[in-house]
């Protein structure tokens, strides 16, 4: 068990840097997940950590090691690989071994580890069999216990859940948090997946181009956006966004210029830039019981949830999407008014996206 | 106008077609030569051909009464198997190291000394040979029949090393394995059947090469291919013992080419990773 540390790491592909300039610390127990765009680096910075990528600059540290340069071999990290990456001549049993194996340890010992990690992930019945004779959830499972039985300072996860069925995926993603809750390690999990980064995540690391854009608890990432990248990564659907101005004493959106219904100490910020971005989660807008008091919008789709409702509509010149209860029952080429809840909206700097103060 | 299943038909009748003449073009030496081996001496060369006659393996007898045959075929093992061997020792690590590093140039230039002629390496080998006092012995030989043999063993296994998915190669290192360990424990496994193929081509390609055999061995060393070339005498040509020698140098390779049939089928990395 170990916290992990990388500082002023640069990584380049030629003259193309994946990663500009990162910094972050991971505590010690720690489970991290790096979330963000297919492209985005997550990936890299995971298998630099691993030891499987060079680095072009900077210093990684497990622990108090600097592992720069080290091999992966070396770094007693453990890594569960998207394609599961099983060894296919071997047994299940044999893939949890080897490692163990590998390092000397007594064949009781590796006995005792291996039966132990495959009762934890209810894989028994399986240890004679060969790779291709295990479902996607089992090989996954194999390749969970590959990385137990080592009992390694860090686990790496590079999107493991990322190729099992919607069911599945929910069921292993609950199965890897309770795990992670009973080995008190070091855990580091690269989805791009955000349900997966909410639901698993002490901390999550929304990067973007290498970069970080917001490190943070899941409850912050979601209620407190750093920037309008971050608010709209996180969450589903995506926040809405609209162009708006601060026009006498009222926020207006830029297009249009209907007057949005915010209460005063919303628009502080918006009052000191004059003109910005306001953002709104589809399930912060709210049914105005009085027409007067919302926006009026013209249901363009509607998509049923069982449990809530969503509505497509266009608002000041945007596609919108707003979360509803099933029990209104709208209608395509219902008119609405639709207001954000107080307290509940964002304001983002229409330059840098940065969010306004 | 012809609907798609009546092309189809027509398609599938012609590459059937196309199939059979290949076939009747390659097998039609080969049948000759083992028809021919068979046939009574005085029939052989008769004109027009015989097809017709009663089979005999008095031209098989007079092989091995007139000629040190069995010597012959013990040197081409020795050279083959040993040449073989060192494509192999040489040219696992070789096509591993290639698909690990991505670096190709190696790969391209043991292709470019497999694809230049042999006389090209004949001469500096034999002054080379010569000068040590090895012409005639069989590590000349086996050294120089390595530069078919390890060429193939490269370009056989390079893309079987290049099939096994790269995590599988970084999940042995995150597990502790050193590169060498990775290749003997993780990739060696997962090309049993590439490493087969290439053991026998090499196998192949090392037993049929004449040039080398012919200038580098002495009457100790000789080679089979080299001592059916001397078969042929000026006008007296024993044309069934020559075919009875063929086909008896034609047997091994043949029935190593029927068992890589069995190896080709792979399916080993199945399993490995999603699917």
């Amino acid at each position: 068990m170990a916290s992990i540390s990388i500082r002023n790491l640069i990584k380049r592909y030629g003259t193309f840097a994946v990663i500009p300039d990162l910094n972050l610390e991971i505590a010690d127990h720690e489970f991290v997940v790096f979330v963000g765009p297919s492209g985005c680096g997550k990936s890299t910075l995971l298998r630099i950590i691993a030891g499987l990528e060079p680095i072009t600059a900077g210093e990684v540290y497990i622990g108090d090691k600097r592992v720069n340069g080290i091999p992966a071999a070396q770094r007693d990290i453990a890594m569960v690989f998207q394609d599961y990456a099983l060894y296919p001549h071997m047994r299940v049993y044999e893939n949890m071994s080897f490692a163990l194996e590998l390092r000397g340890t007594p064949k009781a010992e590796i006995d005792a580890r291996v039966k132990r990690a495959a009762t934890l992930l209810h894989i028994e019945p399986y240890l004679d069999r060969k790779p291709k004779e295990l479902s996607g959830g089992q090989r996954q499972r194999v390749a969970m216990g590959r990385a137990i039985v080592r009992n390694p300072k860090a686990f790496l996860f590079d999107e493991p859940l990322s190729n099992l069925d919607a069911k599945l995926r929910g069921q292993v993603r609950a199965e890897i948090k309770a795990l992670s809750q009973e080995l008190k390690t070091t855990m580091v999990f690269v989805t791009h997946d955000q349900i997966e980064a909410m639901t698993m995540a002490d901390r999550i690391v929304v990067l973007q181009s290498g970069t970080v854009q917001q490190y943070d608890t899941p409850e912050a990432v979601y209620e407190r956006p750093a920037n309008q990248f971050v608010a709209g990564f996180i969450g589903s659907p995506a926040m809405n966004f609209f162009p708006v101005e601060w026009r006498g004493e009222d926020v207006v959106f830029s297009q249009g210029g209907a007057t949005v219904p915010l209460p005063k100490e919303s628009c502080a910020p918006l009052r000191r830039a004059g003109k910005g971005v306001l953002g709104i989660r589809p399930e912060h807008f709210a049914v105005a019981p009085d027409p007067a008091d919302g926006t009026a919008v013209t249901i363009k789709l509607v998509e049923p949830l069982g449990s809530d409702t969503l509505i497509h509509f266009d608002l000041a010149g945007a596609s919108a999407i707003a979360r509803v209860d099933p029990s209104l029952r709208p209608k395509v080429g219902d008119l609405l008014s639709l207001r954000p809840q107080p307290g509940k909206t964002h304001l983002f700097d229409s330059s840098d996206g940065q969010v306004l103060q | 106008m012809t609907d798609a299943p009546t092309t189809d038909r027509w398609i599938r009748h012609l590459n059937l077609l196309q199939l059979v003449l290949a076939g009747i073009i390659i097998m039609t030496p080969t049948v000759w030569m083992v028809l021919s081996s068979l046939k009574p001496s005085f029939e052989v060369t008769a004109y027009p051909p015989t097809l017709v006659f009663s089979p005999t393996l008095e031209n098989y007898v007079e092989l091995m009464k007139t000629t040190p045959f069995v010597s012959y075929a013990v040197n081409s093992l020795i050279v083959t198997i040993g040449s073989t061997s060192l494509g192999l020792l040489f040219g696992i690590p070789a096509a591993f190291a290639v698909s690990w590093t991505r670096i190709s140039w190696p790969a391209i230039l043991t292709l470019a000394a497999r694809m230049a002629p042999g006389t090209l390496f004949l001469l500096p080998w034999y002054v080379m040979f010569r000068q040590v006092g090895m012409i005639g012995s069989y590590t000349a030989l086996i050294l120089s029949h390595a530069v078919i043999t390890l060429p193939i063993v490269i370009w056989v296994l390079m893309p079987s090393f290049d099939g096994i998915p790269r995590s599988v190669f970084e999940a042995a290192q995150v597990d502790g394995c050193s590169v060498t360990r990775i290749l003997w424990r993780i990739a060696l496994p997962l090309v049993g059947s590439g490493v087969a193929v290439a053991a026998i081509l090499a196998f192949v390609f090392s037993w049929n090469y004449f040039l080398f055999a012919l200038v580098l061995s002495n009457g100790d060393s000789k080679t089979l291919i080299a001592a059916a070339f001397n078969f042929i005498g000026e006008g007296s040509t024993q044309w069934g013992a020559l075919m009875a020698a063929a086909t008896l140098i034609a047997l091994p390779p043949l029935i190593l080419a029927a068992l890589v049939q069995r190896w080709l089928v792979s399916g080993l990395t199945l399993g490995a990773v999603k699917g």
